[in-house]
């Protein structure tokens, strides 16, 4: 090393290294559908991660301009598909507070209801994939047996069991079916017993907890910074919840802690998951008992139509952050322009800061901490 | 038989018949009556059980309950193409999975599946008892790790090289260990071959597990981590590396890297179970009460083999019963694992050993 | 104390056999696998599946067609007078869904004003997958109006 013409520095490698570019992704199982990733590495290190999306993008906010305002609901579904419920009540009321319509109450209670169901079933898909990514295989099937009667009772409400189209502007459109009240009270009676199920794989685990104690720390400053939302900020001690810091449909009539947890790391971002399934089941239990009795849908023309120079936007707490709509009216029945604030892609935005520096098996671990679903990122 | 049996011997002379004939005729027995059958039905029987720790039903379509479903894979696995990637170093790409393979299938020469033979001329349940077969054992357990990372650099993929890569260093961590965890049950024997080895803890009275617990456990998670098996299946991580070494490899090829990571598993199982299990022995080997546990009514030592097939399939349910549960190690736990506790375990347990055996 | 408590938890990999002791459990309860061509599940009431259609009750005023968010119905009519009163009615020429597009939002069932409607989603029927999507999924009138018979779904055991 003491050789002049060596223009090594110390600390410098022995040997010549380079750093390996590695495209993760777009096919790749821990991707969660398109997302690809251009890794820079060295070694099993990341040392850079640039996130390249728009694999899935169909344009979705340039269709909500050509058809009248009813016929997008099917289209959010279509955004975050693991969530179509809460994609609906956050267009649907982006519509009424353009357009002026109130709900009756039972449709906002039957919202409310449906809109946690969501929450617990986007979270059950998230624990799956989350645990397949860190290598634990069995809580997929346990979770996706209860994902199932979730899924069972969205059939039996609306007909449908992922893509819902279970909203329209002014109320709902169908009631609940005889006997559904009861169906979901027995499931969700017995669902906090299922959560102790897939913690007593996972909670306790030391391999589980190694693999994310620590492991894609977000700061709440770079949080804040990037608009991250969701379980995502309230991991990192930050405890906004729209549904608290904006009520929206029910929300303000059901009692529910928001838990807050302050490390920042794929741990604690598990455990409020964990927590909020509870507090969504305890919400659809209130909801059950307190659901009112009355109209459905509100007086509405049939052809919407939005004021002359009007905008709005409405977001709701979705199970992955806030998803707002945001809708410029121009006096016709359609849109002027519809931007959605989907929470899967300004999540996303901090990845690479949450990587840098880690290994590839935490990139896996950190991806499905982000909770990301590419229909949503892309649109 | 045994009228074909002499009239062999007859015509080639006892040193060719008793070193070459006999010997082939107990390979060929052990890998196609035994081997070979065990893993294919193992694949089955790991997907059943894990099926069945999810709340399904696992294969059920070939055949009665699945059976006929290993017999499918297998000829799907043979017929398909060969795809060897164009800028892969095909010589390495080809010796990959030989090396996993070859070295696993070796070991089973020296494994005693039942008691030796009783009477001069008997059977003896295994192919060779060497002087000093547990260091065969070693030196070979290490072979497929060569296989594959040469398997993962020649196959020109990065996920199939980082692979590799993790597969040397898991190989390096877990080695050691397991090296250090065998000495235990050595010194209590006071002899390398494999058969003198189950006769001691015969003559002993009891299985080395119960001296050795912590060299057994040690073994157990370096058995683990030896034959890539989740929560140490890092060099095939599904999620990171899509398929880890083996990414580029299609048909039989893949069958092979297959084949030889469940050949792993029983062998490491295998000498388990000759080392801490009593390998033959029925339990409580010494307590006279239980002799009829011996199964002396099956001919020819026959009980001792079906004591050692019941320990073996309860080592390899543990396995599958590992998979179905544990979430997966990162490589550099896997290595702070390795070299923080299990060495440091495995040396206190051989220091022990050695302090009793010196004073007793 | 309670960090002794804690060593001794992590000695004995308590943990560990936890999960263990979960995945034992499984393994004996009862599974929840639907055997599929053998045991149909019967869709709830409201489900939304193949198209049906009653052409006498439609009255051509092409709601569905509009409303249809993607445009796959296709409706042509024109007008005839009726054989028996004379009087000019609106007859059907074509009324053809591109089943292969459609998301089954049921929205054309939404728009329909007749009572009950004159085409509507729940016929229950799920198994639409066929090996040619140009002649099979597109769907024309007479395709429309025999899918009356819904398959035997069943959720017991065929023998």
């Amino acid at each position: 090393m003491t050789d002049a013409t060596d223009s090594r520095q110390p600390g410098d490698h022995l040997f010549d290294v380079e750093e390996m570019e590695l495209n993760f992704g777009p096919q790749h199982p821990a991707t969660h559908g398109v997302l690809r990733l251009k890794l820079k590495i060295d070694g099993e290190r990341i040392v850079g991660c640039y996130p390249i999306i728009g694999y899935l993008h169909r344009g979705t906010e340039k269709l909500f301009e050509l058809h009248p305002f009813f016929q997008n609901v099917p289209h959010t579904d279509r955004m975050d598909y693991v969530a179509a419920a809460t994609n609906n009540l956050a267009y649907v009321g982006a519509v009424e507070k353009l357009v002026g319509l109130t709900v009756p109450p039972r449709a906002d209670w039957i919202r409310t209801i449906l809109c946690e169901l969501q929450r617990i079933s986007s979270h059950l898909l998230w624990l799956a994939t989350h645990a397949i990514d860190i290598g634990a295989m069995t809580p997929f099937f346990y979770t996706f047996r209860e994902r199932e009667v979730i899924l069972d009772l969205f059939e039996e409400y609306c007909g449908a069991r992922l893509t819902l189209n279970c909203m329209r502007p002014g109320g709902q459109p169908y009631d609940l079916p005889v006997g559904w009240v009861e169906k979901c009270r027995a499931f969700c009676e017995e669902f906090p017993e299922r959560i102790e199920e897939y913690e007593g794989l996972l909670t306790e685990n030391r391999i589980w907890k190694r693999r994310t104690i620590g492991v894609g720390v977000l700061d709440p400053e770079v949080a804040l910074d990037y608009g991250v939302t969701g379980p995502m900020l309230r991991g990192s001690g930050i405890g906004y919840d729209v549904r608290k810091a904006r009520p929206y449909a029910a929300y303000d009539q059901v009692e529910f802690d928001v838990p807050v947890r302050h490390n920042g790391d794929t741990y604690d971002r598990y455990l409020v998951r964990m927590e909020e399934m509870r507090q969504a089941n305890r919400i659809v239990l209130q909801g059950l008992e307190k659901l009112p009795e009355g109209p459905l849908m509100a007086k509405r023309p049939r052809v919407m139509k939005a004021p002359k120079e009007g905008e709005s936007y409405y977001s709701v707490e979705g199970p992955k952050g806030e998803i707002g709509f945001y809708i410029v009216g121009q006096g016709k029945p359609e849109p002027y322009r519809c931007h959605v604030r989907a929470p899967s892609f300004i999540n996303l935005q901090a990845l690479p800061d949450m990587v840098e520096g880690a290994l590839m098996a935490d990139l896996v671990a950190v991806i499905g901490t982000t909770d990301i679903v590419l229909g949503e990122v892309d649109r | 038989m045994s009228g074909l049996l002499a009239a062999m011997l007859e015509a080639t002379g006892p040193t060719l018949f008793h070193y070459v004939l006999v010997p082939l005729i107990k390979i060929a027995i052990v890998l196609f009556a035994g081997v070979l059958p065990l893993i294919m039905y193992l694949v089955l029987a790991e997907r059943k059980v894990l099926g069945f720790m999810q709340a399904r039903v696992g294969p059920n379509r070939v055949g009665l309950w699945g059976l006929l479903q290993p017999i499918a894979d297998v000829m799907k696995l043979l017929v398909k193409e060969d795809v060897v990637p164009r800028r892969a170093v095909r010589w390495a790409f080809v010796l990959g999975p030989c090396l996993v393979v070859a070295p696993a299938f070796v070991i089973f020469s020296v494994i005693p599946f039942g008691p030796p033979a009783a009477t001069e001329g008997g059977i003896s349940w295994f192919v060779t008892d060497i002087n000093v077969a547990l260091l065969m054992v070693l030196a070979l357990a290490t072979l497929p790790v060569y296989g594959i990372i040469l398997g993962g650099w020649g196959s020109n993929s990065k996920f199939s090289l980082l692979g590799g890569l993790r597969s040397a260093a898991q190989m390096i961590s877990y080695e050691v260990p397991q090296g250090f965890a065998l000495v235990g049950p050595l010194l209590l024997a006071g002899t390398m071959s494999l058969v003198g080895i189950v006769e001691a803890q015969r003559d002993l009275g009891m299985w080395f597990i119960v001296p050795q617990f912590v060299a057994f456990f040690v073994f157990l998670v370096a058995g683990v981590a030896e034959s890539n098996r989740n929560p140490f299946d890092l060099p095939e991580a599904e999620s990171e590396l899509v398929a880890g070494f083996h990414t580029e490899y299609t048909g039989i090829r893949f069958a092979l890297f297959f084949l030889g990571e469940y050949a792993n598993m029983i062998v490491v199982s295998s000498v388990a179970v000759t080392l801490f299990l009593g390998g033959w022995l029925r339990p409580f080997p010494s307590v006279e009460a239980l002799s009829f546990l011996d199964l002396s009514f099956l001919p020819a030592g026959l009980g001792g083999v079906v004591w050692f097939s019941l320990k073996l399939f309860v080592f390899l349910f543990v396995y599958i019963w590992f998979r179905g549960t544990f979430p997966r190690y990162r490589f550099d736990q896997l290595m702070a694992l390795g070299w923080k506790w299990m060495i440091p375990l495995a040396l206190v347990n051989l220091f022990l050993t050695g302090l009793v055996k010196v004073w007793v | 104390m309670t960090a002794l408590r804690g060593l001794f938890e992590k000695f004995m990999l308590l943990d560990l056999f936890a999960g263990l002791g979960i995945t034992a459990r499984h393994l004996f309860k009862k599974k929840v696998t639907v055997q599929y061509p053998e045991r149909r599940m019967e869709p709830a009431h409201r489900f939304r599946g193949m198209f049906r259609l009653d052409e006498e009750r439609c009255i051509k005023c092409t709601l569905c067609a509009r409303d249809c968010p993607i445009d796959i119905v296709y409706i042509d009519w024109h007008q005839e007078p009726n054989p028996v009163t004379g009087k000019k009615e609106k007859v059907l020429d074509r009324f053809d869904i591109d089943v292969q597009r459609c998301m089954f939002c049921g929205l054309c069932e939404e728009a329909c004003p007749t009572e009950p409607k004159s085409i509507w989603l729940t016929s229950k029927t799920y198994e639409l997958a066929s090996y040619d999507r140009w002649s099979n999924l597109y769907v024309d009138m007479d395709k429309l109006q025999e899918w009356r018979v819904r398959p035997d779904y069943t959720d017991r055991e065929v023998e």
